[in-house]
């Protein structure tokens, strides 16, 4: 489904969620105090979009998932979903519409891989020949009568997310799918997406990859100490944040390459015995100009994606020491906030 | 799918899994020895009990054996159940049964069932053998309702312990934490008990021991209702006449019926707020 005709299928309101941690006293050693988690989150999940969540680890990336999944509860905010073209509703039990593939689910055991699934489908009241579709749809159906021990990694999260999928889900929420995945592996499980997301599922997946969501993800989400930054589709959100018309021009032999453009607007420079490598932030075609002039052997130019610290730098407006990558503490630093236009 | 068949569904898989593992062909061996064992060594015709009693009725001598329910049975029950929970935590797998769309209710209470189940089914096939034995050994059988109260207390004293075990398993975040906590509380009610119980009634002035003494039967009587084993005794005394301890078959099955319901309700609470 194209990006023009998507609608909104669920829509998260003020949602927060805070861990609880141990805050012993005296006289109640057992109390506890609210810490990290996710706080006063608006975030609009479209029909047949993949969203590309990404922040560094202890975002609360796996918080917010769970919560979409309705495995942690909302303390506070509201839920409305607008599924089998009915209105906007209150959702009370995310679980009936959302699937969820967890992060490394070790799936173990001498189960076959059509048991652990018909016993996942016993809680939901999957028929059989749903689940001998959906073991087609992963690409499990030869190996079905495979013990859960003898399946590979690959394998594994396949199995995982046709768990997600048992119930036909309007949203599919993928928590770090590509931990531990080969390339081919990747690449396989990417296509697998792309095919739920034209059929109008719309896909949530987590990452702190930027790379690895490249070419699948139409929508980005910035997490960082349990705000979301920015959301929108990939180009809106660069163009707010600065960060488009990034471009990588590279040639061979040895050759003044910072020469080519503007020293504001070189962010990267690689010069070694293979050749050189110049990375700017302007439309490539004056620096091409001037290397031309310069007589520079050129190889290719190609525009790059920002990585996950450069996200993250624009939208906090913070310099790389200043963006912690720890764990996200309780007390919650004044992001810089972006407008998001009402149309998006 | 009525939401019943379902949580049977589930349980009769956990059931299943627990039937065929490895863990109850380990266990098999110790509750043979402690349930038809213990029931041919009391039944023995010869035999002759501390004090000189000897019992002469089958209810009698299944009483006596039922210090093999008490020793093995609960403990294969909290060996059973201890990482009920735990091992589907760690494995990232409790995540994956908390987002499909069954009730957590109604998750608990087939993750209990499930696990009692797959304990009871063992227990309850030598039980019935420990009677064949006991019959084949003195000749007489038990009356039906004897029968009955026996295989009940037998089967909510085993109850108990999965329950325990469960929650532990709720709590624990790992599995060392799981079994110590179940083994924790099994050794504390089985061995740890009389030791409160002496503590109490030397607190309280009774004569410690004295088994003719009734200031000391009725303490202790009344101290056992706050044990799950000393319950199951209870019950199991509420069909021995010859036995008075002070505690009415009313408060014997209440107690039971507090000991079932606190700690279900508190598995069920757990399972509410459980965080993967």
């Amino acid at each position: 489904m194209g990006l023009a005709m998507a609608e909104p299928v669920l829509s998260f309101q003020s949602v927060q969620h805070r861990h609880a941690i141990p805050a012993p006293r005296l006289f109640k050693p057992w109390a506890k105090r609210a810490g990290p988690g996710i706080v006063g989150l608006s975030l609009d999940l479209y029909e047949g979009s993949v969203l590309g969540l990404i922040g560094p680890n202890g975002a609360g990336k796996t918080t917010l998932l769970r919560m979409m999944a309705g495995v942690l509860p909302v303390q506070e905010g509201s839920i409305e979903g607008r599924f089998d073209g009915q209105g906007w509703q209150p959702v009370d039990d995310l679980r009936q519409w959302v699937g969820h593939m967890p992060e490394q689910v070790r799936w173990q055991g001498r189960t076959t891989v059509y048991e652990a699934l018909s016993q996942l489908g016993e809680m939901r009241g999957t028929s059989e020949t749903k689940i001998q579709r959906l073991l087609a749809l992963v690409g499990l159906r030869s190996r079905k009568d495979e013990a859960l021990d003898n399946l590979s990694q690959g394998m594994r999260q396949r199995l995982s997310i046709a768990a997600a999928l048992l119930g036909s889900p309007k949203v599919l929420l993928l928590d770090e799918p590509f931990n531990g995945l080969d390339p081919v592996a990747a690449e396989a499980f990417a296509a697998l997406v792309r095919t739920l997301a034209s059929k109008g599922v719309s896909v949530v997946i987590s990452s702190h990859m930027v790379a690895q969501l490249e070419g699948l993800i139409d929508r980005i989400g910035l997490l960082h100490r349990g705000q979301l930054l920015d959301e929108g589709p990939l180009e809106d959100v660069e163009r707010r944040l600065g960060l488009e018309g990034r471009y990588t021009i590279t040639g061979q032999g040895e050759v003044d390459a910072l020469s080519f453009a503007p020293a504001d607007d070189v962010l990267e420079h690689h010069q070694d015995d293979d050749g050189w490598s110049l990375t700017v932030k302007q439309d490539p075609q004056s620096v091409l100009s001037a290397a031309m002039k310069a007589e520079a052997n050129l190889t290719s130019w190609a525009p790059v994606r920002p990585n996950l610290v450069e996200w993250l730098c624009a939208a906090t407006g913070m310099s790389v020491d200043d963006i912690s990558l720890e764990v996200a503490s309780s007390a919650m630093l004044p992001m810089r906030s972006v407008e998001v236009s009402e149309d998006e | 799918m009525s939401d019943l068949k379902r949580i049977m569904k589930v349980a009769a898989r956990i059931r299943k899994e627990r039937l065929s593992g490895i863990r109850l062909k380990i266990m098999l061996p110790i509750l043979l020895l402690f349930l038809p064992g213990m029931a041919w060594g009391f039944s023995d015709p010869n035999i002759v009990l501390p004090g000189g009693h000897q019992p002469d009725t089958a209810m009698e001598v299944l009483f006596y054996a039922s210090l093999g329910v008490v020793f093995g049975a609960t403990m294969c029950a909290v060996l059973m159940a201890f990482d009920g929970v735990s091992k589907d935590r760690a494995s990232g797998m409790l995540e994956v049964r908390l987002a499909q769309p069954m009730p957590r209710k109604h998750q608990a209470t087939a993750l209990i069932l499930g696990h009692a189940q797959s304990i009871l089914v063992p227990v309850y096939a030598l039980l019935f053998a420990s009677v064949l034995v006991v019959q084949y050994r003195t000749g007489q059988w038990p009356t039906m309702i004897e029968l009955l109260v026996y295989a009940l207390s037998t089967g909510l004293v085993v109850f108990w312990y999965t329950l325990f075990a469960l929650l532990a398993s709720t709590s624990a975040r790992e599995q060392g934490t799981a079994i110590a906590f179940g083994i924790g509380v099994w050794f504390f009610f089985t061995f740890l008990w009389a030791l409160v119980t002496t503590m109490v009634a030397y607190a309280s002035g009774v004569a410690v021991g004295e088994a003719n003494d009734p200031a000391w039967v009725a303490l202790e009587g009344m101290l056992d209702l706050l044990s799950p084993n000393g319950v199951y005794h209870h019950l199991l005394e509420t069909q021995l006449p010859t036995v008075d301890r002070g505690v009415h078959a009313w408060q014997s099955w209440l107690a039971a019926l507090l000991w079932t319901v606190l700690p279900w309700w508190a598995l069920h609470r757990r399972m509410e707020r459980l965080v993967p």
